[in-house]
């Protein structure tokens, strides 16, 4: 399992169990809480009216920030526009206590398809301001370059908080959109592993010529020129910085547009992810080791019996002991 | 902190299930076999991989060097830092140390690992045996992959309840903590013992009133049956008892009476489904005997389709519908080795406990797993035990000449009895005080994993 997928398998099933449910005629009643990552929980219960009908609640920590992007079309436009050609689902005009979202769902109307749109829920909802640069790139770069100028500069930088302690900045231009992640640990181990980790993300595009076309990494400890004029330089020394540079090639279509979203979107969980699997691995090595060293301790092991032979003939080969440290008898 | 908003994950690893979910739910999100698949490592592609590795003989140069030379033994298969040598790397085929790769990553868990073990590639591995971890290794990347995959959750922002089963010695606690501080850095764990979450569950039943963590549980699941007295929250292990008989005996026992019938169909599978879907405890075997002669009724028929659904078998149930859990009560039937009913089981475990406590164990006995799920199972076994109980004070009664003030038994069976342990992790993960009683990372890195053998008790509402 080296990816993480973009969509929540949990409420992939949960969904489709409540709709295979209800074509049997039984009526799941379900009040649920699924959580995900970055402080995401979803709440799914059926409406008060009517058993056929779900309500599926998201409330995460990076909505505040989201709402907060200004661009040419809203967030609830945007959601409503993702969601429409969605069958069965639509968004509720009033979200569920202690939610952002509430998106109202008619099971019998379920397909497939809408299945997976709405366990991408938290997916969409954070591609908003991904959607927006995209959109201002498509604006800028169409905007004819002066001769003698330079080309037209953006001033937008889309500021996601997702974590408290960590943020991601989206910065559209005319030739390219930048997208920048701070990094922050709380374990110290994890900051060295952290740290290895992202050495190699920087070093993989030059050592393996097959990724060429994999977008630009780049990492320091000083914010990027891009945010100089956000963050004070330096407010928080522990920060790190990863800079992912997606060029035109990272969003020409719908598909490929989606694709690096999903991925940038994850980028935090894949990398703090594999940190624990590296640590996992680590520990299969240390047990490893033990039990070897165990077993040499085992054969080292003195036998009574041998003493009190006092066998003085010398032996042509040493007696041979088995890992639990018993003697073979030839 | 935000994270004191996030739900609790709950996990409940048995040794044939793995319940997982958040506290606040009714029921698990995840109900899967406790199994993970791994990538079986073929001979040939080892001895490539570390024989074509730069660091293979570097490691050798520096470690392992020295030693292997003076002793002899010393180039056998326990000499893990030698890679440099062909021989031995060929005899290090599951070894990890001739990984380089991600092939640590290649691995499925639950029911893919089944899947998965269905082709070539893959190796099926159980890691918890009796209830207990045998395989470090495995049950670390098996909880890395239910985290992270099945339950979409970062460890550092949430807390976890994990239960244990009795009598789990404290180093394997000290396993798990370094498990989940070390590797996962998990915000809180607590450490449940499963008997004390089946009794926390049977609070949802009407029948209980006070709410305490005293009683007895019988926990039924597919391999064993334990009979567990509970304290005050603590299990009384001089007195806790294993019965042989569970789930898989059951389903054994229906499949030899419908092989002794010579029925078309008479797989373990079908089996199953006769045990889950028809069978109920009687309150006396010989009328039911009678009941079934004169009521046709009765009977049932099972059908069995094949995968595509062409064609159709058709099985007859009889008598298996009530004797199948009748080996409970009456193990002679099925099995030759174990022959204590149940109720009788359950009585010498109380009486092996505390004179103080028993009148508490008699009066709270509470079921938990799926093999205490059939009809009337409660009620049977009350009854039994009563009478058992009441003979035993009609007779000191009479030796003695004193009136006694009766005791009270008490069979409590309610709906959440089949994933019992993991509801009553939940109910107790979500009340407000349970991070409290959680040890979080920052006492773990004060005081080291010995910090875990000790959790305090919830108190009781």
């Amino acid at each position: 399992m080296l990816h993480l997928q973009p969509q929540n398998i949990l409420i992939q099933k949960t969904l489709s169990e409540a709709f295979d449910a209800l074509n049997k005629g039984t009526s799941l009643t379900l009040d649920r809480i699924i959580s995900d990552f970055d402080y995401t929980t979803f709440h799914v219960s059926n409406s008060p009216e009517d058993k056929s009908i779900l309500l599926l609640s998201i409330r995460t920590k990076a909505w505040q920030s989201v709402q907060k992007c200004q661009g040419s079309i809203g967030l609830l436009d945007y959601l409503q526009s993702k969601y429409q050609g969605c069958s069965g689902a639509a968004i509720s005009p009033q979200p569920e206590m202690g939610y952002d979202l509430t998106l109202q769902i008619t099971l019998s109307q379920l397909t497939g398809e809408s299945l997976v749109q709405l366990s991408l829920l938290k997916t969409i909802v954070l591609s908003y301001p991904f959607q927006l640069a995209f959109d201002e790139f498509a604006q800028l770069s169409s905007t004819p370059v002066p001769v003698e100028g330079t080309p037209p500069v953006s001033n937008t930088l889309h500021t996601v908080q997702y974590r408290d302690e960590e943020s991601l900045f989206i910065k559209p231009a005319s030739d390219r959109i930048t997208v920048i992640f701070e990094t922050s640990f709380q374990d110290e181990t994890d900051k060295i592993f952290g740290k290895v980790f992202l050495q190699e993300f920087v070093d993989a595009r030059k050592r393996n010529r097959s990724i060429q076309s994999a977008p630009q990494v780049l990492f320091s400890h000083e914010p990027p020129l891009e945010l100089q004029h956000q963050i004070q330089p330096r407010s928080d020394p522990s920060k790190r910085f990863v800079t992912f540079v997606l060029f035109p090639r990272h969003f020409q279509t719908q598909e490929l547009q989606f694709n690096s979203v999903a991925q940038l979107i994850l980028f935090r969980n894949y990398f703090h992810y594999h940190i624990k699997c590296s640590k996992a691995y680590m520990h299969s090595r240390m047990r490893f080791r033990v039990d070897s060293f165990i077993k040499v301790l085992n054969r080292a092991k003195v036998d009574e019996e041998d003493d009190s032979k006092g066998d003085s003939s010398v032996h042509a080969q040493p007696t041979r002991r088995t890992i639990t440290g018993r003697k073979m008898v030839y | 902190m935000s994270y004191l908003n996030n739900p609790a994950v709950v996990m409940d690893n048995g040794t044939g299930l793995t319940k997982l979910g958040f506290a606040g739910n009714d029921s698990p999100s995840w109900i899967f076999p406790t199994a993970i698949a791994n990538a079986a490592s073929s001979n040939a592609k080892n001895t490539a991989s570390s024989s074509s590795t730069g660091g293979a003989g570097l490691a050798a140069s520096s470690t392992g060097g020295s030693s292997a030379a003076s002793n002899p033994y010393f180039t056998n298969a326990t000499s893990t830092t030698n890679f440099g040598n062909l021989t031995t790397a060929s005899l290090m085929s599951n070894n990890l140390s001739g990984k380089r790769g991600t092939e640590d990553l290649d691995f499925y868990i639950g029911n893919e690992a089944l899947t998965a073990s269905q082709g070539a590639n893959y190796s099926l591995n159980y890691p918890i045996r009796h209830g207990q971890v045998e395989n470090w290794d495995h049950m670390e990347r098996f909880w890395e992959n239910s985290i992270f995959k099945y339950l979409r959750t970062e460890p550092e922002d949430h807390f976890f309840l994990l239960t244990e089963p009795p009598l789990n010695p404290p180093e394997n606690r000290e396993q798990v903590a370094e498990i989940f501080f070390e590797s996962f850095n998990c915000a809180g764990l607590y450490i449940a013992v499963q008997a004390v979450l089946a009794l926390a569950a049977s609070w949802t039943s009407s029948k209980v009133v006070d709410r305490s963590l005293t009683g007895t549980v019988i926990d039924s699941g597919d391999g064993v049956t334990h009979v567990i007295p509970v304290a005050e929250g603590y299990v009384i292990g001089s007195a806790l008892k294993n019965i042989p008989i569970a789930g898989r005996d059951i389903t054994q026992f229906i499949q030899s009476l419908l092989r002794e019938r010579g029925e078309v169909d008479t797989s373990l599978r079908t089996a199953e489904r006769i045990k889950q879907e028809y069978c109920y405890v009687c309150p006396d075997i010989v009328k039911e005997f009678n009941k079934f002669d004169r009521d046709a009724e009765k009977f049932a028929q099972y059908v069995v389709e094949n995968q595509d659904k062409t064609r159709q078998k058709v099985v007859d149930i009889g008598y298996e519908r009530f004797l199948a859990p009748e080996i409970f009560f009456n193990p002679e039937i099925a099995s030759s080795d174990f022959l204590t009913p149940l109720p009788t089981v359950l009585d010498q475990t109380i009486q092996a406990c505390p004179i103080d406590v028993r009148k508490g164990l008699y009066n709270n006995i509470v079921l938990s797993g799926g093999s205490t799920m059939f009809k009337d199972f409660g009620r049977r076994l009350q009854r039994d035990l009563k009478s058992i109980v009441n003979n035993r004070i009609a007779e000191t009664e009479r030796l003695s000449g004193a009136r006694s003030t009766g005791v009270d038994v008490q069979v409590i069976s309610h709906r959440k009895q089949r994933n019992a342990v993991w509801f009553g992790g939940s109910l107790l993960a979500q009340t407000p005080e349970f991070k409290g009683y959680c040890h979080t990372k920052k006492d773990y890195e004060e005081y080291g994993p010995e910090i875990v053998r000790n959790f305090s008790l919830f108190n009781m509402v």
